[in-house]
């Protein structure tokens, strides 16, 4: 007897395609960040005072406030997929519109970090720039760049949303969510490794 | 997913308080955590350990409750689980190598 071969565009793991890709996507992210920690941990381990000192010179409590918004904006996107799928159209607006709202307030507040930065004669690729500055731009440019590329769809489905019909395509939702989180989860890592680890015994100048 | 069968809203806002304490955990081992100076090089290995084993419990929870791999299919829990394991070990190795190949 034989076996009829299927053609049919069926899950095989049962798993939607779109949600299956977004973890393959997310792997592959993992990757990126994790080629950035490496170089980072290896750079740290061998020029101590540089980043001592480099760490010293940035601004922890607007990290910790940025972390903050992040979870915040973590937690209003998971309630939003939720009253999606049970239909509460006017909270899923709500909740959706806050988790942008909480992205954008992580770019505001990295405005004013960058500012300072700036101010300070601090920026990206100069010579005299010391390593440690060249992962601080790097590892949280790249984040901000992917807060950015999530609130653009974000920015699209609530947009959508306000139209008659609503935003009818929880599945595409949840699958930004996943990426969403992502964001989140970088920057949970992130935070401590550039702003509070500052190596034990650096020589870090007092002013 | 499969979040329609049950109310997640308590769920999420026991990680939601759970993240903002860990945080706050985070930077207080940061900045008031002191280990004596004759500890060496030890000091900042348990320091930088702290950290990241904070990070990793956050990122558990995040993943487990809000990405939903709590209700998801096994698949890709485990496809999930074992990068991540994977991520920690290359993290705690590479640190503690390094930094006891350039103190000792």
């Amino acid at each position: 007897m034989s076996v009829g071969l299927s053609l049919a565009h069926e899950p095989v793991t049962r798993i939607p395609h779109g949600k299956l890709l977004m973890w393959i996507f997310l792997a592959s992210e993992l990757m990126f960040f994790s080629g950035f920690f490496g170089a980072f941990i290896v750079l740290r381990n061998t020029n101590y005072d540089v980043f001592g000192q480099g760490s010293a010179h940035l601004s922890w409590p607007l990290a910790l406030l940025n972390t903050f918004i992040l979870i915040a904006s973590s937690l209003t996107m998971a309630l939003s997929i939720y009253h999606l799928e049970h239909n509460n159209r006017g909270l899923f607006r709500l909740f959706l519109g806050l988790t942008l709202c909480g992205g954008f307030g992580f770019l505001t507040v990295k405005w004013f970090e960058y500012s300072a930065k700036f101010y300070d004669g601090l920026f990206p690729g100069q010579e005299h720039h010391t390593i440690f500055f060249s992962f601080y731009f790097l590892m949280t440019g790249f984040h901000a760049l992917h807060v950015i590329a999530g609130m653009i769809p974000m920015g699209f489905m609530w947009m959508r949303s306000f139209s008659k019909k609503g935003y009818p395509f929880p599945r595409k939702v949840e699958t930004l969510g996943l990426y969403w989180h992502f964001v989140d989860l970088m920057w949970i890592f992130i935070f401590p490794a550039l702003y509070l680890m500052i190596p034990y015994h650096a020589a870090i100048p007092h002013h | 997913m499969s979040t329609d069968h049950a109310n997640v809203i308590p769920s999420y806002m026991r990680v939601f308080y759970t993240l903002c304490v860990l945080t706050v955990l985070t930077v207080v081992a940061a900045k008031a955590l002191e280990f004596p100076h004759t500890w060496g090089m030890i000091g900042d290995i348990l320091h930088v350990t702290i950290g990241v084993v904070i990070a990793i419990i956050k990122v558990m929870c995040v993943m487990y409750i809000f990405m939903h791999l709590k209700f998801d299919n096994h698949l890709i829990r485990i496809a999930v689980y074992v990068p991540v394991f994977l991520f920690s070990v290359f993290v705690f190795a590479l640190n503690f190598l390094e930094t006891w190949h350039y103190t000792y």
